[in-house]
């Protein structure tokens, strides 16, 4: 008995071109902090990319051990001689890379593991499920020290795989959830009614639906993934290779005795002033994903 | 059975269960490793002049498992052990039974970590309080991401970070240890003094790990909660605001629970670094020892430990949500 | 003889384009013993009406103009702190919908009457509880089992008995519903009506039932009150406003509205959409731009709110916001006008 004339008040816009780059854009611009956060990721990427082109061998001068900055050396040199802002800049790249492998791996096992068992559901996803609760109880850290020592897993490759291998277990679980949800809204089975192939209704109904969450969750891993290599190398548990941040802390702390002389300092605060920057950087810009893909959070009239 | 005791045998059960499973993970793990450090023993005792009895025995004592019978005796006699608590013997510490060095090293690790979190759970969650009721202005915005950026932030930089600050710029602090040597363990006020003045920076440490996550979550609780209907029905009932305070307040902070459990492993993955920065001899640190050393059954024995730990205190939490909120009691 | 007044009111909200009006300008009675129905779409300003009469409107919303006055108590647009908060629940209740979880879930339902008891002061709790036991089994309810249950343990119909349980414990004389039949079905929609009726009728209550289902409120309702666009643009007693609608948006919606008897056919839409506070006209009658009879003037000059009257004798009780003649409107077949001006 409702009136028929009943419809939605707010009407559809017109759309304009490029529309998700709009709202893409509009998301950042809206609180100044995004935008910062953006500026800083292009800033490390764009230092891990290119950095290393500038330098050509690593330049060490004998002459300056522990200089503090100066023209020459802006952030000074380490026990070595090294140039320290080179070190950042060089080192920058190997955190970055493995850190997107990681990511990589991670979401390669999380999301096939998630969406299988979320598509395929009864003995499949059991096994499944028992599997990822398995891989998330082992807790991450004490097994990735316990394995360095089997296992130096130092090139960005290894690192990014061993990382992955640990730390599928969230993502899939997430994943699942999503396929799950995706499945109660009667997604799946109007595409099955339609008569499309299960390659099709996985690959094309149910990832675009869940890669935006996906995405958000691998970001705010990426944190947690700088976080691990990095403190593996300053353990020393894994052998070093290139310069990164984490050897220059360990060197830092361990054999340059940074914590006792003001001089050396700056080389213990180079990189962790990155690390810092560098996580302050995904944090702001989160929000503004955060509010691309979850609308009911902006804050509305 | 009511439905809510069979409830909780089952995720008793569960737990008994994850524990069992990292227990044969944790031997198949030390039994894996290259170099079957079981035979080596076995091939030095044999050298050195026992008889393969002996030295079969003397390998059992030390690792927990014989290193020639039969992969499945070995594993049951290996769970006879543990049921016994025999976690084997050290290796670099000759003869010292694994669960001694692990009992002396507990008490490093878990105070504080007991006082980081409740610390961290106090600041946080009165600080999250306030990001989610004065989340539209700048200050809310402010102390929100200043939550996000310490809970993104790696356990060893805010170590590193609070020696620079206290120690090596102000030096109020002491960096490495437990105490200064000078004083003797025991309870004399000395002592105490100086072990809760090296323990200040640890506590911060951990403190801050885990402050983030308490910020975070109680914000979009409180945010949550101050959406339901229930909050707009009890201001419209003109229900008093103290107790309106109590109504939202209880319902945020209900849902911490998982949090808690997740503060666990985050507190324990952060003693690695907090220990071996502080120079505090805990778990984390034993475990890092034991590997520079190859000291595999201390190594087993302090990994079996943390692991089953974190598990244990999953469940806990688990069970404490499960018993205080009515909508699951049933 | 009202139990309440309001005059003039106007609530705006704050929007990326400034203050705009929810609702504006509006005025209505409400009298012991009647039972009134808001009937409007989603947007129309009803739900933001309901909420100001307990000067409570979300921010980013304010009361911009009018008064509330409340026999008893005083006009509560001007009303704040412990007073307000007095008159919430104390003079006027107040009812959610049947679907929306209006109790706290960690608290037993008994605990809460404690809590509403104590917030209002009440010095006999003991007679708070046998009052509420009282009412609630007058409505059916296992009064005991329920003030020992928690608010999961109750279906939808059964909270939204223990809600009006809730709204009547204090002897409030004014009780508002906020879409008391939504999410229920035909069966318990018939059943809490007739419940609202029953207790409307025993304790002598000044009723509004804000709806948008016109069929359902027709069951009970002694006025009628239509809103549009943030204004009411005509009331007046249920049957007459139902049989002689003299706006042309009342008889849209009589017209809209399917019958099981007769005609599915005879119902029509009315083609366009309601506005919501951002897109409502600004100048001139809110509704022209769907209106079949509409003229000129309609585009220049809001119509007021007037009685009604034939030439010279005012149909009591009946008001209407609207420029166009009434026999006009009254005579044009629904849905299709039998004259139409010339368009705005």
């Amino acid at each position: 008995m409702a009136v028929t004339a009943n419809l939605a008040p707010t009407g559809i816009r017109a759309g304009r071109r490029w529309p998700a780059l709009t709202a893409f854009r509009k998301a950042v611009t809206r609180k100044p902090g995004r935008l910062i956060g953006l500026i800083i990721i292009v800033f490390f990427v764009l230092m891990g990319v290119c950095g290393p082109w500038f330098y050509g061998r690593l330049a060490v001068d004998p002459n300056a051990l522990y200089a503090g900055p100066s023209a020459k050396h802006w952030l000074g040199t380490d026990f070595a001689g090294s140039d320290v802002l080179q070190e950042v800049v060089t080192g920058a790249r190997y955190v970055l890379a493995t850190a997107a492998l990681s990511a990589f791996f991670t979401s390669l096992f999380g999301v096939t593991v998630g969406l299988v068992a979320g598509y395929q559901r009864g003995l499949t996803d059991s096994v499944l499920m028992r599997l990822t609760d398995f891989v998330l109880t082992i807790p991450g850290l004490p097994l990735l020290i316990i394995l360095s020592t089997v296992w130096s897993f130092g090139s960005p490759w290894e690192m990014g795989l061993v990382l992955g291998i640990t730390g599928w277990g969230g993502v899939a679980r997430a994943v699942r959830s999503q396929a799950l949800s995706l499945r109660e809204r009667g997604f799946l089975e109007a595409a099955r009614g339609l008569g499309l192939s299960r390659r099709h209704i996985i690959f094309k109904e149910m990832l675009p639906n869940i890669a935006p969450y996906a995405t958000m969750q691998l970001m705010l891993s990426m944190i947690a993934f700088v976080g691990a290599e990095v403190g593996l190398f300053f353990l020393g548990l894994v052998p070093f290779s290139s310069t990164n941040w984490g050897v220059m802390l360990n060197q830092a702390v361990f054999s340059g005795g940074a914590m006792e002389t003001p001089s050396a300092l700056i080389y213990l605060l180079a990189p962790l002033i990155c690390i810092l920057l560098l996580t302050l950087g995904i944090v702001l810009f989160l929000d503004a994903v955060d509010e691309l893909f979850n609308p009911r959070l902006r804050e509305r009239v | 059975m009511t439905g809510f005791a069979r409830r909780l045998a089952g995720k008793l059960l569960t737990g008994l269960v994850m524990v069992w499973v990292v227990v044969t993970f944790t031997f198949f793990l030390v039994h894996a490793l290259p170099g079957k450090p079981g035979d080596v023993q076995y091939e030095q005792y044999i050298m050195s002049g026992m008889s393969s009895e002996q030295a079969s025995a003397k390998v059992q004592q030390v690792y927990g498992f014989t290193s020639h019978a039969s992969l499945i005796s070995q594993y049951g006699g290996y769970l006879g052990r543990l049921a016994h608590g025999d976690l084997g013997q050290s290796i670099s510490y000759t003869g010292v039974p694994v669960t001694h060095l692990i009992w002396s090293a507990l008490p490093w690790t878990v105070i504080p970590v007991l006082s980081g979190l409740l610390v961290s759970f106090l600041f946080g969650v009165v600080a999250g309080i306030i990001a989610a009721v004065r989340r539209s202005s700048r200050w809310g915005g402010l102390l929100t991401v200043s939550g996000s950026l310490v809970a993104g932030v790696p356990a060893f930089v805010l170590a590193l970070l609070l020696l620079v600050v206290f120690h090596t710029e102000w030096n109020l602090l002491p960096d490495a240890g437990t105490s200064d040597i000078q004083y003797n363990p025991g309870w004399n006020l000395p002592y105490i003094g100086s072990v809760v003045q090296h323990a200040v920076l640890p506590v911060c440490a951990y403190a801050l790990l885990s402050y983030g996550g308490w910020l975070l979550a109680m914000k979009s609780s409180v945010v949550s909660v101050l959406g339901d209907d229930f909050i707009l029905a009890s201001e419209l009932r003109g229900i008093a605001p103290v107790t309106r305070a109590r109504y939202i307040g209880r319902n945020a902070i209900l849902p911490l629970f998982t949090v808690l459990a997740l503060s666990f492993g985050v507190m324990f993955a952060g003693s690695f670094f907090i220990e071996d920065t502080f120079d505090y001899p805990g778990l984390g640190d034993l475990l890092l020892k034991s590997i520079g050393t190859r000291d595999y059954p201390v190594m087993a024995g302090a990994f079996l430990l943390i692991t089953v730990s974190i598990i244990v205190a999953n469940i806990l939490a688990d069970l404490c949500y499960t018993l205080i909120d009515p909508r699951v009691r049933r | 003889m009202s139990e309440v007044q309001v005059r003039g009111l106007t609530v705006e909200y704050q929007t990326s384009a400034g203050w705009l009006p929810a609702v504006a300008d509006a005025s209505l009675d409400l009298r012991a013993g009647e039972i009134t129905g808001l009937v409007g779409e989603s947007g129309s300003g009803k739900s933001t009406l309901a909420l100001s009469l307990l000067n409570a409107v979300p921010a980013p919303g304010r009361i911009a103009a009018g008064t509330i006055e409340v026999a008893g108590v005083g006009d509560l647009t001007r009303l704040g702190g412990k007073q307000l908060r007095k008159a919430r629940g104390g003079a006027i209740g107040y009812v959610f919908q049947a679907s929306q979880n209006s109790l706290n879930p960690l608290k037993t339902i008994g605990k809460q009457l404690l809590d509403l008891g104590r917030s209002h002061e009440v010095s006999d709790l003991r007679g708070l509880i046998a009052r509420a036991l009282d009412l609630a089994n007058r409505m059916g309810l296992d009064g005991k089992r329920v003030l020992d249950s928690y608010q999961h343990e109750l279906s939808g119909g059964m909270r939204q008995r223990v809600g009006i349980v809730f709204a009547l414990v204090l002897n409030a004389k004014v009780l508002i519903l906020d879409e008391p039949t939504t999410a229920l079905d035909m069966l318990s929609q018939a059943s809490v009506l007739e419940i609202v009726r029953k207790v409307h009728d025993e304790n002598q209550l000044s009723t509004l039932i804000i709806t948008h289902d016109i069929g359902a409120i027709s069951e009970i309702a002694d006025r009628l009150a239509v809103m549009y666009g943030g204004r009411i643009v005509e009331d007046g007693p249920l049957l007459d406003v139902l049989r002689r609608p003299t706006h042309p948006y009342t008889k849209a919606l009589i017209g809209a509205t399917a019958r099981i008897t007769g005609d599915i056919d005879a119902a029509r839409a009315l083609p366009g959409r309601p506005p919501d506070l951002t897109t409502v006209a600004r100048v001139g009658c809110v509704f022209r731009d769907r209106c079949p009879f509409a003229v000129a003037v309609c585009a220049e000059v809001e119509p007021p709110l007037e009685a009604w009257k034939v030439g010279a004798e005012e149909q009591i009780g009946r008001r209407r916001a609207c420029h166009v003649d009434p026999s006009t409107v009254l005579s044009g077949t629904p849905g299709t006008p039998a004259a139409v001006g010339e368009p705005a």
